[in-house]
């Protein structure tokens, strides 16, 4: 039984994989829109069929009439809601990385060439759903939040887009691979000595106090710096954004290292070495980064974190 | 409480005027309370949308469906059957409205709206109440377009428009479906015991009854004929006979010698021995002519003598009478072939004289008497009768929709005393003196005359068209009518009641239809109205098995089931089929900027001028064409070229919304100016 369902699972998605493979921008078209009553459709139906049936006994033709009415609608209805999604067009577009765990977001613009998508509900797998609406010649940009399981780069599976729009009797849907990829950054895990190498001394325990680093001077700000290096009170003062500089001593990097974690499976790793990222980043310091594959150079602010946990996500994966 | 499901502001207009109208012809119909506690609910749930009310909790709510339902029951006696049904349902429909907590809840309010409006085509089938129930359908499928559009800030027309396009769509494929799915006969018998009570004639009269029936207006049935309109003094629909006189009053009784079995035969039942007497004497076929019957709740069915009907659930009585086999709940239709009266053959066998002649001991002596008399004094059956036709023409009988009240023997007292009295005195007293004197006699009941409408050069007989006349049994020519109001009051015949009445200076107060005939235009309205209706009712209501078949064979020659069955696939797929190219094709077509569709406004105002501007031409050139052509307009042409390349070309200031508004002004003031 199991297997069976497996099978037909199986065979299923690589029917849907031969008829809209992957691509980064999809045009809504007959051969990826399917449609299918919902269960108001079937209800409807019903309704028709027993006012039909009401007609027949009372042998009254507007009954009838009535009935036959509601059927066409009904088909009518078939058209409506396939054309409400036929000619929407869906592209990738940016990406909000999250921790493994909790959640990330993916960028889809929707564009509308002809006519109003109304009332389009998109959603990946498992995520809640996102409810939106283009006007003719009109984009829009949605955020659509993924669960994010393990680190890496996470494909979210197919994007579900589906509409009931107009009179939610039938539902049409497609299932989009928009060739989209979240980044899931290690799930930080605290504890543990700060894996560490190249501070003012060599046993790695983390700066509590600040003196060894000698205040320089202020240049001006450059983006990427720090947030807590600013000189706010300057700010204040109307003399515009500044970023304290200390004197940093070459041996004053801290260089956070995987070697420095042995006897931690992989995964374990990545977690401390991503809290640590997260506390130096928080304090403002400075740290580089030493992953078996690679290398980043000591730095601070939000682009060096940007880095630091992409590195950290993205690590032993390609080889 | 979970978050209570709010109807999207956009909606809610049409979901709840569309409750109101749908519930509206219900309300006008049924109980008092229905038209008091549906507003009232419908208006609590404005005020929850509103926010001023809160939902109401499950108890108030179980109290009140229990209150409805005990309403219901109190009125009705049952909560089955459609009315008490159709009552509660209108009901719980609008308390459901208080119970929409979720996106299902409002589906089951707009399904359950479609119910209660179809359930109104149960007490009326007129077409204006058709287009009523279409426009209020319009409503709920906007308020079901509504529902599925949960954003904010929608203009609740742009969900009216859609419904009526895809209301508009799905019309020609309903029609399609009207047309060829095969009718199917009940799949189970249903009564529908309608307020409206039995209209019409009764199964047995007394005197003054018809009389009542006379004052009434309401259209009993109307007729169709194939070629000529017999004239009025032909014009006698038999619907049913009194065989049964008890000294005041005449019923409808079988013989208690046949077998009831035998007494009406139906198309597809046995044929007893009398039926295929007839059919072998009968005569020519003198009328053919369909009947659109009004709802009687009866199962007689009128028309002339000696009517045969092919249709199935209808047979031929006994006494020349069509019936149905059902009573009619609904408008019916059926076609009639006339043939003239079988010449007898054989008399009438022993126990049917003695039932046509049977009559109470000791009522009406006089007449009873005078009757024996004059018999005796005539050379035949036939004598006798003419001399009792002569006799109420020439004494002082007056013919009068208030006859006084008769004493104990109701033929004497009629013949002797009051001499005043409508159809059922004199064919009263006429069967009485025939039986009297030994010759086997029945009272007919049905219409006589009706009005020709030239438009559709159909008959309308009306209630007041009631009529009874008498049949006597002649040796050697069989069944025989005799109409003695005929004899009394010649005009009624010729020229229907009102005018008979006129004759013996009788006001009549049937109303309208004076009114009507004394005003050209608002007769031929009335005409026109008819008009519609008869082809609502034959062409709408009427069409049945039979017309489908007849109508269908006329395209598809033979019709079978599987044939139809592909028709109805073929045509209403290629239906589809044609709309779904038609909104792809429509969806693929760029749409226009909004000011290339003024400029397109634009040059069809120059065409219209007579100016031909080449496409080619840039609007410059164009423009500066009609100035030259129209110098009183040159200003404001001038000016809208400005605002026109100003919203082309969308400067960076520039309100496009402000742009296309003054565009418009000033073409139509370039109208104006150009006019000659």
């Amino acid at each position: 039984m199991k297997s069976l369902r497996r099978t037909v699972s199986e065979l299923w998605h690589g029917w849907l994989q031969r008829r809209i493979p992957p691509s980064r921008q999809v045009l809504l078209d007959q051969r990826r829109i399917f449609i299918f009553p919902s269960a108001y459709g079937f209800f409807f139906l019903l309704i028709a069929v027993l006012l039909f049936v009401g007609g027949i006994n009372y042998e009254n033709n507007l009954l009838l009439g009535f009935s036959f009415l509601l059927v066409s609608l009904f088909l009518m209805a078939i058209l409506h809601t396939f054309r409400n999604l036929a000619g929407l067009k869906l592209v990738a577009a940016s990406m909000r990385p999250g921790f493994a765990g909790a959640r990330g977001a993916l960028e889809v613009r929707i564009l509308s060439a002809h006519h109003a998508h109304l009332s389009i509900w998109l959603h990946w797998p498992g995520a809640p759903a996102e409810e939106v609406s283009v006007e003719p010649g009109e984009e829009k940009s949605l955020w659509l939040s993924v669960q994010l399981l393990r680190r890496g780069r996470q494909h979210p599976g197919r994007l579900r887009v589906e509409s009931r729009y107009p009179l939610g009797l039938l539902r049409s849907w497609s299932l989009v691979d928009l060739d989209h990829t979240c980044l899931a950054w290690p799930k930080p895990l605290s504890g543990g000595e700060c894996p560490a190498s190249g501070g003012d001394d060599d046993t790695g325990v983390n700066h509590q106090d600040r003196g060894s680093e000698e205040f320089e001077g202020l240049r001006s700000y450059v983006a990427g710096d720090s947030l807590r290096l600013v000189d706010w009170k300057s700010y204040a003062r109307g003399r515009g954004l500044n970023t304290k500089q200390f004197s940093d001593p070459a041996e004053g990097r801290l260089w956070l290292e995987w070697n420095r974690l042995p006897g931690h499976d992989p995964e374990t790793r990545y977690g401390r070495l991503c809290y640590w990222v997260l506390q130096l980043d928080q304090r403002g310091e400075r740290y580089g980064l030493r992953l078996p594959d690679g290398e980043l150079e000591p730095g601070s602010g939000p682009l060096q974190r940007e880095r630091a946990l992409e590195m950290l996500a993205l690590s032993g994966e390609s080889g | 409480m979970a978050r209570v499901y709010q109807v999207p502001r956009h909606a809610f207009p049409w979901l709840i005027s569309g409750a109101l109208l749908a519930s509206l012809p219900h309300m006008l119909r049924a109980e008092l309370w229905l038209s008091v506690v549906v507003p009232l609910l419908l208006l609590w749930r404005i005020m929850i949308q509103r926010g001023r009310f809160a939902m109401p909790g499950k108890l108030v709510r179980g109290m009140l469906l229990l209150g409805l339902a005990g309403a219901t029951l109190y009125s009705h006696g049952t909560l089955l059957g459609p009315d008490a049904g159709v009552t509660l349902l209108v009901a719980a429909f609008a308390l459901k409205m208080l119970e929409m907590f979720r996106l299902r809840d409002a589906y089951v309010v707009i399904i359950l709206a479609f119910f209660v409006l179809a359930t109104a085509f149960l007490f009326s089938t007129g077409p204006l109440i058709t287009i009523y129930i279409g426009l209020v359908l319009v409503l709920m499928v906007a308020a079901l377009i509504g529902i599925n559009h949960p954003e904010s800030g929608v203009s609740p027309w742009r969900h009216f428009r859609l419904s009526l396009t895809m209301l508009g769509q799905a019309i020609p494929l309903m029609l399609v479906f009207f047309m060829l799915v095969p009718r199917l006969p009940p799949l189970w018998s249903l009564k529908v015991e309608q307020q409206q009570g039995k209209t019409g004639m009764s199964d047995s009269m007394a005197p003054g009854e018809i009389s009542r029936l006379s004052r009434q207006n309401d259209l009993a049935f109307r007729v169709e004929f194939e070629g000529d309109v017999p004239p009025p003094s032909l014009r006698y629909w038999r619907g049913l006979t009194y065989g049964w006189f008890d000294g005041r009053r005449w019923s409808q009784a079988v013989p208690p010698a046949l077998d009831r079995q035998e007494y009406v035969r139906f198309a597809n039942g046995v044929s007893p021995q009398w039926y295929l007497q007839l059919l072998a004497d009968r005569g020519d076929a003198a009328w053919k002519y369909r009947v659109v019957m009004e709802r009687s709740g009866r199962q007689w069915l009128y028309a002339m003598s000696v009517p045969f009907s092919d249709k199935a659930d209808v047979g031929l009585a006994r006494d020349l009478r069509l019936v149905r086999r059902t009573d009619l709940e609904a408008t019916y239709d059926y076609r009639v072939t006339s043939y003239l009266m079988p010449v007898a053959v054989e008399g009438l066998k022993d126990w049917e004289r003695q039932f046509y002649v049977a009559l109470p001991s000791g009522s009406s002596p006089r007449a009873a008497a005078m009757a024996q008399q004059w018999r005796d004094e005539s050379v035949s059956d036939a004598a006798y009768a003419n001399r009792l036709l002569r006799w109420l023409n020439e004494e002082q009988f007056y013919y009068t929709l208030e006859p006084p009240l008769l004493g104990q023997h109701t033929v004497d007292d009629f013949l002797f005393r009051t001499r005043r009295g409508f159809c059922e005195h004199y064919a009263s007293s006429f069967a009485f003196l025939l039986r009297a004197a030994g010759i086997p006699a029945r009272i007919v009941a049905g219409y006589q005359g009706g009005q020709l409408n030239p438009l559709g050069n159909h008959l309308q007989v009306r209630q007041y068209d009631a009529h009874v006349w008498v049949e006597a049994w002649l040796p050697e020519q069989g069944w025989v009518e005799f109409d003695p109001t005929a004899a009394v009051a010649p005009a009624r015949i010729e020229l229907g009641l009102e005018q008979a009445l006129a004759g013996f200076d009788e006001q009549t107060d049937t109303g309208l239809a004076a009114v009507l005939r004394s005003n050209p235009l608002l007769t031929r309205l009335s005409h026109l109205i008819d008009y519609i209706e008869f082809g609502w009712a034959k062409w709408v209501l009427g069409y049945n098995q039979q017309n489908q078949l007849e109508f269908l064979s006329r395209w598809l020659g033979k019709v079978t089931p599987e044939r139809m069955v592909m028709t109805l696939a073929a045509v209403g797929g290629s239906l589809m089929t044609v709309m779904l190219i038609w909104m792809l094709w429509r969806a693929r077509r760029p749409g226009l900027k909004w000011w290339q569709r003024e400029y397109r406004a634009m040059l069809r105002l120059m065409r219209k001028r007579g100016l031909n501007p080449p496409a080619h031409l840039p609007p410059a050139q164009v423009i500066a064409a009609a100035a030259q052509r129209y110098p009183r307009a040159a200003a404001a042409l001038q000016d809208w070229q400005h605002c026109f390349e100003a919203a082309v070309y969308r400067p960076p200031a520039a309100d496009p919304e402000l742009l296309r508004r003054q565009l418009v002004v000033l073409r139509r003031k370039v109208a104006r100016m150009s006019r000659l």
